[in-house]
This record gives C-alpha cells, structure tokens and sequence, in this order.
C-alpha cells in the first residue's frame, strides 16, 4: 500500500477531505519525527514503539579499497512492534495454513 | 533526551500542530493505526512518504533456546513487522552525528595494544575507540581543527585514491581538497606554486630597493675611490661571510634577486657547498587573531598552508599541543626568500618542523606519528638519514619507502 492509496482509505474512513487528510497525516508525521529527532521514544498504541538509539563507531573492511574503514556512531531509529499487531500479522500469507 | 513520551503526549502535540481537538487526533491516529494494520495484511507493506515504510518480513522455521530453561525449542516460521525509515527521517535522526564522516584506518591499527586504546580514551575524555584519537575528539567538539598532514596522508596513501572521484567518499570532513606535497618533487613544486598566493613579485620589488639603497648609500661613502663598482659588494660580502672570496660576495648581492627569478636546484646546492648559507631567520612578530590556526596562518603569511610546521618549529617556546593555538598568543614568522621556491635552509627547517611533529605525536598519536616523518623526508631527505633523535626503525622504514 503506497501513500497516496492510504490518503484514500483515511478520507474515506474519516469523512475528511483528501487534502486535509494529506495535511493531518503530514503533521502526525512531523510531530513524530521531531520527538525522534530530539532522542525522544513515541509509542503508539496498537502500532508499535519508535525509539531511537545510537550505533558506537565500528571498523569495516573494505574490499575495493583493501582497508579498513572507521564507520562513525550513528544514531537510528528502531521500531519495535506493538504484541497486538505482531500477534494480528503473524501468520499471514502462510502456505501452511 | 531519549526519554519516552507518552502517547497522550503525541496526542495532544499533533492536536495542537494542526489545530484540532485532541479528540479528533486521537481517532484520526486510531483511524491511522487501523489502516496501517489492515494494510499490512492485504498487502504485507505500507508507506508513509516523508517517514518510512511498514514491512512483513517472512521468518523461516528456526532453532532457538528458551531464554528461561535453557532448552532448545524450535521456532515457527512466522511474519515479523519491520520499519525501514526513509532517508529523510534517517538523516534528522542522525543530525547530531552527522558532521562525522567514514574514514579510512590502516590494518596496522588492528595490532595497536589495548593498553593504548584506553589510556587515549581517558585521555580523550570520552569513550572513543582510539582509532580516530586525537584529530576525532577535535572535531567532537565541533572545533575547526586544522587538518593535519596525517590526515591528508592516509588518503593518499592507497593508489586507488588518486582517482579522484572517490576522496569525498573517503572523507569529506578534511577541508583540504588539495593534496600534499606528493613524494615526487616535482609534483610538489607544481601543488606548492598552485596553493602560493603570497604575492612574491612586491616583496622582490621592495628588497631590491633597499638593495638599492644600500648600495647609493656605499657609493656616497666611498665617493673619490676609484674602483667604484667593487666596493658595495666587498662591503656586502664582508657583512655576510668575511672569509668568503670575493667572487661569492655577488651570489650574495645577488641572492635577493632570486626571490622573482625562481631559483634551480643546483644553485641552491652552490650555495650549501661555498658555505654562504642562511643560518637564520628574519622573523616578525605575529599576533594571533581568534579563529586562525597555524594552518590558515602559513596559509596567509608563508603563502603555503603546508608549511605549518615551520612555525610550530619556531614558535616551540609557546606551542606545544600542534592542534592547538592559544588565542593572542605573538608567534615569530619567518620570511621566506620564496615560498614558491624554498632554499635548502628553509627547507631543513620546515623539514624539522615535521619533525618535531613527528615527536609530538609519537608520544600523542603513534599510530600516525610516521607520516609526519615521511613528510620530513619530502622536505630535506638528509634529515631522515641523520635524524636529530631517536626515531622508531618501522617508522623510519615507512618514511623511506612510500
């Protein structure tokens, strides 16, 4: 599901308009980013737990330079799932079932 | 920092965003939830340009313990829900680490002692795996460090760099695209006249006047004396080197002129041999302005940015951290005849610079203290054979071969 066919099924369940919708998911989406921004977790119910933590600096080898390379620390977000949509997804598309 | 807000919280602050009440927010984030889960079931992913995309990732049956007993249980295969933020969240996540950039390490590093890697890290300040040492702690504290030559170095130590293309891959954080003076002399001459911007051709203007000068000067003196022309450089000559012949006092009259004539090699080597060699400096006091380094005043005063060295060589009494200059702190800048063209004293003593460089960090930096020393063999190859000090054999051995 890309974004425009998720604006869709927002409209619709929500009675809003497209754009409105469009502007409303854009400013869940800047208020979440700047919580991440600022080291701040977000967790939403149902959804999942947006947190972010910081990768220490680590050596790699680079094989088209023959060398090792100092990757530096890195802050990333991670996302850990909510039980109740982890449980919800778990056997989906499942040959066996 | 990284403490969690509450959704109540978001709520509220998404409510206040877009100008809603907080209970519509609240639904139209349940609304959202709803359609991200019925959306990951229908289609196994949703994306939320700007944000990021929600994926269900096929997990194979596997084996794994229990983490309470201990015994191995089998693992059904299973869907996992993943996030893959897009390169917009990524990038202001990572905002307050950004300014650092990938760099290349030597695998020499790999045989560094531990013991040293905590002694620098406690010497750092912070926890930092000791690799980057000092330069890396620098640039943690958002200074504009100069750029050191050892840093410059490692990029030019593989061949494959000399593409190019690749060197802001490599590290992008050195403010130095051009390279330093490279083995071949050259090349060096040619990186040296490129980054000279010391305009030379009015200094030469002003030492020939007071050439000039002088000379009316003797003239008048001498007035009445019949061999005219010969006096003034006997006079020179005898100011410089007394016991020198006559015939060197004119390279010595005329060694200020060399400043606009570029000078060949083979003259300067004249010179080292009839022993009219420069034994010091003309130097002038420098007061240094907040925001310079040593780096940015070889730039402007030398006219060469690499010959740094040079004035942490002459201004020892006051430096001792090369990386760092205290502010209005007066430093003593030579004058070159040509920083196009550096005579072989001038460049004994830059190559001493690099030397004294070379000491500092192997006390401070070890592991890359050795390109300071091949840097003194650019600069005055004697030197490396004949070295004021002890110097580490492998070091030396690196020096000679790159």
């Amino acid at each position: 599901m890309n974004q425009s066919e998720l604006i869709d099924r927002l409209s619709e369940q929500t009675g809003n308009t497209k754009t409105k919708t469009k502007e409303l998911l854009g400013n869940a989406i800047d208020v979440l980013t700047k919580q991440l921004m600022n080291g701040n977790g977000v967790s939403v119910p149902n959804l999942g737990t947006f947190s972010t933590k910081v990768n220490p600096e680590k050596k790699v080898y680079n094989p088209h330079y023959e060398a090792y390379m100092l990757v530096p620390e890195k802050r990333v977000v991670e996302f850990t799932p909510a039980a109740g949509l982890k449980d919800d997804v778990k056997f989906i598309g499942n040959k066996d079932e | 920092m990284s403490e969690k807000i509450t959704f109540k919280e978001l709520v509220e602050l998404i409510a206040e965003q877009s100008r809603q009440s907080q209970a519509s927010a609240n639904s139209f984030i349940h609304e959202l939830v709803g359609i991200i889960e019925s959306g990951l079931k229908s289609s196994g992913s949703v994306s939320i340009s700007g944000f990021g995309k929600f994926e269900l990732r096929w997990m194979n049956e596997r084996t794994g313990t229990h983490p309470q007993t201990g015994e191995e249980i089998t693992i059904p295969a299973q869907n996992k829900v993943v996030f893959k933020p897009y390169k917009a969240l990524r990038e202001e996540v990572n905002k307050p680490y950004s300014f650092l950039k990938t760099r290349l390490i030597r695998e020499e590093y790999e045989e560094i002692p531990a013991g040293f890697e905590e002694d620098e890290a406690e010497e750092a300040g912070k926890k930092n795996t000791g690799i980057s040492g000092v330069s890396s702690t620098a640039f943690k504290k958002g200074e504009k460090d100069l750029p050191t030559v050892d840093e410059l170095l490692i990029i030019h130590d593989n061949p494959h760099f000399s593409g190019g293309k690749r060197i802001p891959k490599i590290d992008t954080s050195i403010p130095l695209p051009k390279p330093l003076a490279l083995p071949d002399e050259d090349k060096m001459a040619g990186e040296v006249q490129k980054s000279g911007s010391f305009k030379w051709s009015y200094a030469a203007a002003v030492i020939i006047a007071l050439i000039a000068f002088l000379l009316l000067f003797y003239m008048m003196q001498n007035a009445g004396e019949p061999e005219l022309a010969q006096t003034p450089q006997q006079t020179e000559q005898e100011l410089t080197s007394p016991p020198a012949p006559a015939i060197e006092g004119e390279d010595v009259a005329a060694e200020p002129d060399d400043a606009a004539v570029p000078d060949a090699d083979g003259v300067m080597a004249d010179e080292g041999t009839e022993q009219t060699v420069q034994t010091e400096f003309t130097t002038e006091t420098y007061n240094v302005e907040p925001g310079q380094s040593l780096w940015t005043i070889a730039e402007s005063r030398l006219g060469n940015p690499y010959l740094w060295p040079l004035l942490y060589h002459l201004n020892s009494n006051v430096l001792d951290n090369p990386n760092q200059l205290p502010a209005a702190s007066d430093l003593n800048i030579p004058r070159l005849s040509n920083s196009d063209n550096l005579n072989s004293f001038e460049r004994e003593q830059v190559a001493l610079g690099y030397f004294s460089l070379y000491e500092w960090n192997r006390v401070n930096n070890p592991e890359e203290a050795r390109y300071f020393l091949w840097a003194v063999g650019v600069f005055s190859p004697d030197l490396l054979d004949s070295p004021p000090s002890q110097v580490n054999p492998d070091d030396l051995a690196f020096a000679r071969n790159r």
